[in-house]
């Protein structure tokens, strides 16, 4: 199930609400049983979209709960627990996400003739995996007391806003508010807000500049102009169907009363890669710099050791997003402009800002590009056909270009901050905030059903970050 | 009560109400059978079972049910349709256009392995069964093709396309050229297939080139059916204008017997489909619709020619107007009925052999049972 489609809509949030609002919330108890009917739906969510994965999820919620209470109580010998206990939440990620990975590769490699498995990935895997990785390690480095209530920890690991595509929440940021939180008009109103706009973000702009894209993938007219409208409209897309996504689980966890940390920071602004990947994914980000990155010394280390840790940490995290040669590609190509940035900043500093952003965009838009092909060959070929003046454009090309321009036009705008700071603006020039303020009601209303529209004219409806 | 909370309260209503009203009307709602506007049957409510559940075949096909069954479902289509064309500007809603009053869909991109493969399939019927007969081929136009190029939409490569397939198809085929007797006019605007009532020059032009010219009258009766909605007024879910379903009848027709094995119908023009609920498409008065095979015996012809028309659904409506010239009229389906029974059910000799199909059938040839 996915939050941008009928069935969670329409048939698994109305029951929920309902029910859950109609728990007083202003007693102990209240919060207690509002929990237990949070994770009975969230278990209830994950399971009607993969059964016979929920065993697995639960069994490493509980080898994490366990371990946490001995980490907890432990002064010695803690270190090595952390490690066995890391490394027994990682043995499904491992074998369900890589193990197809690995026998292809060491077969290929020594030709062997391992059996290679093809398993469907558990969804969500990649995320609750980091999630119970940064409980144990907080819980070791004594941040965090070990939660004592497993049905708390449950939650935490498989509250369904965030669990099948982030962000990725810390138990630190969030475990105060499994017992204290606050039900609230404003947080609904606000909740609702955010998660028609990422609703929106994700049904208006990101799937229907996936049909640009499939339509590209798909043409004999691979043109030049064809090729940047891709290039573009997969940028957008990806980012589009990402930040939706985080828009609404932040917006349902509004709703409930939970606040969880920003994913997304208006990335396409970036004056750099450095900067960009302050803003994009900003729960992974710090997820590998928080207990990757910084265990390995980070940048105060000698400089043939930084690079190592430099290419560990990118290639982890190309890696994290797929068991490809073309993902781990794509993490190693950032690492080389995150290193070629360090290194040329002083040169970089004196190029105008917007040249430097669009340089960013352009860095951007080729990582992209290698992020969605299919194979190196197919990456290979489509950024030549960025530069093949021969074949400037074609019928095809000039007609989706009419039929998608709006869109287009739409959507690089909204990567900008620039509608938020035109409204800002606006309202604080013209002293129309109420105004404003009392179009919030109106465009909450446009937006969920302009996007039901678009559901219910369309059946199917992929998640991009459904399998990571 | 300030402005902030008054908003506050509104957008919680509201957000409230919308989730939780159309949750109420689609449980409470019965569900429907057919989508009229679609053709097609709607999804059901799901079996449950543990095999499904833990299949995930349950949470698929209910997903689907959800969508077919979601109330308001017509209106919701419109209103995306009017968002795609109107606020993001798009030229087409899931590949249906208007332009010109004409509801079309985009036939794009030409599939090359498809018009030789429609080639290649004709010859074989022709090796294997037409080597007595004359064997005449009309490639009828879509209506992209009076519209795309003009208004900038995606068309075929009309040239390019019967240059290719003329080239692979076998020179004992007689080829009739019928581009030039049509027009969009001639087509309606809201479904896919010609007018019968405007088919005269094209008639005109396949009997001089099959020399039946002198055998027809053309004295036909328009007859008329109100508020025809063509397969495309329903696709677009745009508020289209109905067109007007006209069909010819004579006392030739009258007095036609018509065969056909799969729903025994026995006239020219079955008009019981306007009003029984057997068929979505009023298109389908025309020889009863979609159909493998079959005969039209005319007791009142001056000849006992017989023709076998090989045909897509084009063919339902002018095949009416070529009675008159024969004693029999066959007409095959070749994507209901497998080239390899064909010998079963018509016999084949020193007769007439039409192969009439429009390019989209052609550009789908894979549709086409031919072994």
């Amino acid at each position: 199930m996915v939050f941008s489609g009928i069935p969670f809509l329409y048939f698994f949030l109305p029951p929920l609400l309902g029910l859950y609002f109609l728990i007083p919330g202003k007693f102990s108890w209240g919060i207690r049983v509002k929990n237990v009917l949070l994770l009975v739906f969230s278990l209830l969510f994950y399971a009607v979209g993969e059964p016979k994965y929920i065993w697995l999820m639960l069994g490493s919620i509980l080898s994490a709960y366990i371990f946490a209470q001995i980490i907890d109580r432990l002064e010695k010998g803690r270190g090595i627990l952390l490690a066995v206990s890391i490394g027994i939440s990682l043995i499904p990620l491992l074998y369900y996400k890589y193990a197809g990975f690995f026998t292809e590769n060491i077969n290929s490699i020594f030709g062997a003739d391992i059996p290679v498995l093809r398993l469907s990935l558990p969804i969500g895997i990649s995320f609750y995996t980091f999630q119970l990785v940064s409980y144990l390690a907080d819980v070791y480095r004594r941040r965090v007391p070990a939660q004592r209530n497993p049905l708390s920890l449950a939650l935490y690991v498989s509250f369904f806003p965030q669990l099948i595509a982030g962000p990725i929440v810390r138990y630190s940021d969030i475990n105060e508010m499994l017992d204290h939180r606050e039900h609230t008009l404003e947080n609904f109103s606000a909740g609702a807000l955010r998660f028609v706009v990422g609703l929106g973000k994700k049904i208006l702009l990101a799937n229907t500049l996936g049909e640009l894209c499939d339509l590209y993938r798909s043409t004999g007219e691979k043109t030049m102009l064809f090729t940047w409208i891709y290039g573009i409209a997969i940028c957008c897309q990806i980012y589009f169907d990402f930040s939706g996504y985080s828009d609404m689980a932040i917006g349902l966890g509004r709703i409930f009363g939970f606040h969880f940390i920003e994913n997304f920071n208006y990335p396409y602004m970036s004056k750099g890669p450095a900067e960009f990947w302050r803003r994009w994914h900003i729960s992974l980000g710090s997820w590998f710099r928080d207990y990757v990155y910084i265990p390995m010394g980070g940048n105060r280390v000698s400089l043939p050791r930084w690079m190592f840790n430099i290419l560990t940490v990118w290639f982890l995290t190309g890696f994290w997003h797929g068991a490809g040669w073309t993902f781990i590609c794509w993490g190693l190509y950032f690492a080389f402009f995150l290193v070629l940035e360090k290194f040329a900043k002083p040169v970089i500093d004196k190029i105008p800002v917007v040249l430097q952003r669009i340089g960013t965009l352009f860095i951007v838009m080729i990582s992209f590009m290698l992020f969605d092909a299919a194979t190196m060959a197919d990456f290979v070929r489509n950024v030549g056909n960025l530069f093949n003046f021969a074949n400037l454009a074609g019928a095809e090309t000039l007609y989706y270009l009419r039929s998608y321009a709006v869109l287009l036009v739409m959507a690089l705008i909204g990567c900008t901050d620039y509608p938020k700071r035109a409204v800002l603006r606006l309202a604080e020039k013209t002293g129309t905030a109420p105004v404003m303020q009392m179009l919030t009601p109106v465009f909450v209303t446009g937006m969920l059903i302009v996007c039901t529209a678009y559901l219910v004219d369309g059946s199917f409806n992929p998640f991009l970050y459904f399998r990571f | 009560m300030n402005v902030k909370k008054v908003s506050s309260i509104a957008t919680a209503v509201l957000f409230s109400a919308i989730v939780g009203g159309f949750f109420l009307g689609h449980v409470l709602s019965p569900d429907g059978e057919f989508t009229t506007s679609e053709r097609r049957r709607l999804a059901q409510f799901p079996e449950i079972s543990a095999s499904t559940l833990q299949s995930g075949t349950f949470m698929t096909n209910f997903e689907k049910y959800s969508l077919d069954q979601f109330p308001l479902r017509d209106s919701f289509r419109s209103l995306k349709a009017f968002c795609a064309y109107n606020i993001f500007g798009q030229k087409d809603n899931n590949d249906i256009y208007e332009t010109e009053g004409y509801l079309a869909k985009i036939e794009y991109p030409m599939k090359e392995n498809q018009i030789t493969g429609a080639a290649v399939k004709f010859n074989t019927i022709l090796d294997t069964y037409l080597q007595d007969a004359e064997v005449y081929f009309a490639m009828v136009p879509d209506k992209n093709y009076f519209l795309a190029e003009k208004h900038g939409y995606l068309r075929l490569d009309y040239d390019r396309l019967q240059n290719l397939f003329f080239e692979n198809l076998s020179p004992d085929f007689q080829v009739i050229d019928i581009f030039d007797t049509l027009e969009i006019g001639d087509y309606y605007r809201t479904d896919t297939h010609w007018d019968q009532a405007k088919l005269a020059e094209t008639v005109d032009r396949i009997a001089e080139g099959m020399g039946f010219t002198d055998r027809l009258t053309g004295a036909y009766t328009e007859n008329t059916v109100e508020n025809f909605y063509g397969v495309y007024a329903g696709q677009s879910a745009i508020a289209a204008e109905p067109d007007t379903l006209t069909y010819l009848t004579s006392d030739v027709l009258d007095g036609c017997t018509v065969t056909n094995l799969e729903t025994g119908a026995t006239t020219v023009y079955n008009l019981d489909k306007l009003t029984d609920g057997s068929s979505m498409d009023n298109y389908d008065i025309f020889l009863d619709g979609p159909a493998a095979l079959i005969t039209v015996e005319n007791p009142a012809a001056s000849t006992d020619r017989e023709l076998i028309l090989f045909r897509d659904s084009f063919g339902s409506s002018i095949a009416p107007l070529f009675v008159e010239a024969y004693a029999k009229v066959t007409l095959v389906d070749l994507r209901y009925l497998s080239s390899e029974y064909l010998g079963d059910y018509v016999s084949f000799g020193d007769t007439d052999v039409l192969f009439l199909y429009s390019t989209t059938i052609l550009n789908t040839s894979e549709m086409l049972k031919v072994k």
